[in-house]
């Protein structure tokens, strides 16, 4: 349990980063890095990242300043306000970037082509320069020009496919769950590319990254699955092979809301069998996979929420993880967790005041080191930088 | 098959890993590290098999070396304890009381390896009330808030039946892993990192929990309807679970979408702000699917794109791998497993220097280089070795 936040010199100390990527996925790489110790000069065309029109927003009176979405990820940076459309503008964001050691960009070839702007544009001007290129699909490719947003990136990637009931619409993840799974990738790339640079004397890069291949990439099996398709299983677990899952690998509800079951091996389903005081299901073989036998399944749901309809979600929570060694689960709403007596003990949030959104809980970088939360600073006002670091 | 390939290339070459990990999210990051050239040593429990069922673990454990050993016998601890000595970084995901019974925590290990740096993927954090209940994935997804928030009706949340907090995990494990492998490379001090599965999501739904702390936000299951977009969701097409996504953002693509649907009843007048297309949803979206469900999802897909219409087929497991683009962009890898037979798998988001393709290597079997790894990196003499195997320390 830690009381204080990590203290020591962060990792990323000395390193300067550029950023005129908007919206979460290069955002979020770049607050990653300036959560690690990186410098972060976000540049931002006079309007502001895009993200600032997005709701909700904190303050009624003044949107651009109090967007939740731009608020979370651009913490512990700098902003400054320039038109790289314009020569002039493009001169001053070379001029930043000459002694930047990365660049954080999502400049699509249809952006690119517009503004005669190439790969090696930046690099040509700093040979040390480490610049990430995050766009939804890539510099090339047929699907290069395409229009993209989280629900497309999750239908191509594969991932909208698996989320939902068996003969209804597929479902998507809440929020930007592609776009913040790239900019952790964002991160690893710039990161590999440092190691590369400043152990072992490589040269600068153009990194090519893109949300479907990160998509792609985060499936559990081998796409080919000797053949089969995955289904998406409702309120289940989807099956990873034709072995499927007992029952009992499901969200079911008990007296105040819902609970997630985990398992899939005989020794949880036996477990859960002990705990159900039904034994009998366990050594019944029509029992061992409910993809084979749905009925099973639907027997076992009513079982278990027969067993937990007194029960609060805490006192399952409770006696089925602690006594019967289950992976179980309440099915928390965002409200609770801010409540949530493990979360608080590890600091897993972080107040941050904002001078016009004012006061926000703000998730801590998600680990420990040495038992210590990394501390976040609040994100900046549009331009707040711009007289440091152009005048 | 002779002893693998594992320090000639990619960025993270010298970097040696001893994993403990298992299941997903773990060995998910350790690959990414070993795709990179980092040199991952897979610690297996040799009464274990490595089970095969689905090629999950095929998929997840390439270019890594395998050493089975008993850590619950003395003599086995010794040769982990040997092994940390010659290694950079200790990954584990056990729950927290394994680590402690097998005395092999952070501060024992730090007897033999003092700069070492260690990492614990624990499912709640190593410490608090729910520090030594079980945890899955899927469990963890829940735990922090991802379920609340996908479903069809309000009162009725669901799972992503993917395991969601294992992706995000590991992920998260290479970023914090760089960070702090940098900061030893310079500092010469290691540390101690604490991953817990159920905080990685916190990250993924940051918006959410500013919101919800300052203006009591709350968003609900209500299917794919987003409250800025209209049309917004997926749509039948012609064929057996054929389905494509369409996401309407501004008004001219709405303008592009009603002129390729050519339907009357679209042309309302009320349906021409977002406003009126949210009022209207449920209508719209009946005629739009009576449209898409003539057509195939991909030739759609490529009609709508080519208008600027953000629209994309619903792609299955098998769509994904023999996606075009995908494809012609080279993302895929092609894993030798004998001079016959060689597979396709994904290959590695990341862009950098990865270690050459031509010496990737599928999984290891069990015990595959216990032999390479303790004569070689550790210096034990083939009498010693012999002497383990005999004892059934390692296999």
């Amino acid at each position: 349990m830690s009381s204080e936040y990590f203290a020591d010199d962060l990792p990323l100390n000395g390193i300067k980063v550029v950023e005129t990527a908007q919206g979460v996925s290069g955002p979020y790489a770049a607050k990653l890095l300036a959560s690690l110790g990186a410098e972060v000069i976000k540049v931002e065309l006079p309007g502001g990242d895009w993200s600032r029109k997005t709701p909700p927003f904190l303050s009624e009176t003044n949107h651009t300043e109090s967007s939740a979405l731009y608020l979370y990820n651009n913490t512990g940076k700098k902003s400054v306000v320039l038109d790289w459309r314009n020569s002039e503008g493009l001169n001053d964001l070379e001029n930043l970037i000459k002694s930047a050691d990365v660049f954080i960009e999502d400049w699509d070839i249809s952006a690119r082509t517009e503004w005669k702007l190439s790969p090696e544009f930046f690099i040509e001007n700093n040979p040390q320069l480490i610049e990430l290129s995050i766009t939804p699909f890539g510099l090339s490719g047929p699907y290069s020009t395409y229009k993209s947003t989280p629900l497309i990136q999750l239908a191509l990637g594969g991932i909208l496919n698996l989320i939902g009931n068996p003969e209804q619409e597929p479902l998507m993840l809440p929020g930007h769950q592609p776009d913040y799974l790239t900019g952790i990738n964002g991160s690893n790339a710039v990161q590999i590319a440092l190691w590369d640079r400043d152990f072992f004397g490589e040269s600068g890069k153009f990194l090519e990254l893109t949300m479907l291949e990160t998509l792609a990439n985060l499936h559990q099996a081998p796409l080919d699955m000797d053949g089969g398709i995955r289904r998406r299983s409702g309120h289940r677990q989807s099956p990873l092979s034709s072995n499927g899952f007992p029952p009992g690998v499901c969200t079911v509800s008990a007296k105040d809301g819902y609970m997630t079951f985990g398992g899939g091996s005989p020794a949880i389903w036996e477990q859960l069998c002990l705990m159900l005081g039904r034994l009998d299901l366990f050594e019944n073989e029509t029992f061992s996979n409910v993809f084979e036998n749905p009925e099973s399944g639907l027997i076992v749901d009513h079982i278990m929420e027969n067993w937990m309809a007194d029960k609060t979600r805490e006192e399952v929570f409770k006696e089925a993880s602690s006594v019967w060694m289950l992976p179980v689960s309440p099915v928390k709403k965002i409200n609770e967790i801010l409540e949530d007596k493990q979360y608080a003990s590890r600091h897993a949030f972080q107040k941050i005041i904002h001078p016009v959104a004012g006061e926000a809980t703000y998730p801590s970088p998600t680990f420990t080191a040495n038992g210590e939360k990394l501390k976040v600073s609040r994100s900046p006002m549009l331009g707040e930088h711009t007289k440091e670091y152009l005048w | 098959m002779s002893a693998v390939d594992t320090v000639s290339s990619g960025a993270l070459r010298h970097l040696r890993i001893i994993d403990l990990t298992r299941v997903w999210a773990g060995p998910l990051g350790t690959r990414t590290l070993a795709d990179f050239g980092a040199e991952v040593i897979k610690v297996s429990d040799p009464r274990i098999p490595l089970s095969r069922v689905g090629k999950v673990n095929d998929k997840l454990n390439r270019n890594k070396l395998n050493i089975a050993l008993r850590l619950d016998k003395p003599e086995g601890r010794d040769v982990f304890l040997d092994l940390v000595s010659v290694g950079d970084v200790v990954i584990e995901n056990f729950r927290p009381r394994v680590m402690r019974n097998l005395d092999i925590t952070y501060g024992k290990l730090l007897e033999v390896n003092p700069n070492l740096l260690m990492c614990s993927m624990p499912g709640f954090g190593l410490a608090g009330p729910y520090s030594e209940y079980p945890a899955f994935g899927s469990t963890a997804e829940a735990m922090a808030g991802i379920n609340s928030m996908i479903g069809y009706v309000p009162d009725r949340p669901l799972q992503t039946g993917l395991s969601y907090a294992d992706p995000v995990s590991g992920l998260n494990l290479v970023n914090v892993i760089l960070a702090f492998a940098r900061r030893r490379s310079v500092t010469g001090k290691g540390n101690f990192i604490d991953l817990a599965l159920a905080d990685s999501p916190l990250g993924t739904l940051g918006e959410f929990f500013v919101a919800n702390s300052a203006i009591d936000y709350k968003q609900h299951p209500n299917g794919n309807r987003h409250s800025q977009y209209a049309p917004h969701g997926a749509f039948r097409c012609f064929g057996d679970d054929q389905w494509i996504a369409i996401s309407i953002t501004n008004h001219f693509q709405w303008e592009r979408l009603k002129v390729e649907i050519d339907d009357s009843r679209l042309e309302n007048p009320g349906y021409g702000d977002l406003s009126g297309r949210k009022a209207n949803e449920g209508a719209i979206n009946r005629i739009m699917e009576e449209w898409t469900s003539r057509k195939d999802a991909g030739e759609l897909m490529e009609q709508l794109q080519q208008k600027g219409v953000p629209a994309a087929k619903v792609s299955n497991n098998l769509d994904v791998l023999n996606d075009p683009h995908l494809n012609e962009r080279e993302y895929f890898s092609y894993l030798k497993i004998s001079e016959e037979n060689i597979e396709k798998y994904d290959g590695q988001a990341i862009p950098g220097n990865q270690k050459e393709r031509s010496k990737w290597f599928p999984m290891r079997d069990l015990g595959e280089d216990s032999n390479s790894i303790v004569m070689e990196y550790l210096g034990y003499s083939k009498d010693k070795y012999l002497s383990l195997l005999e004892q059934k320390v390692i296999s």
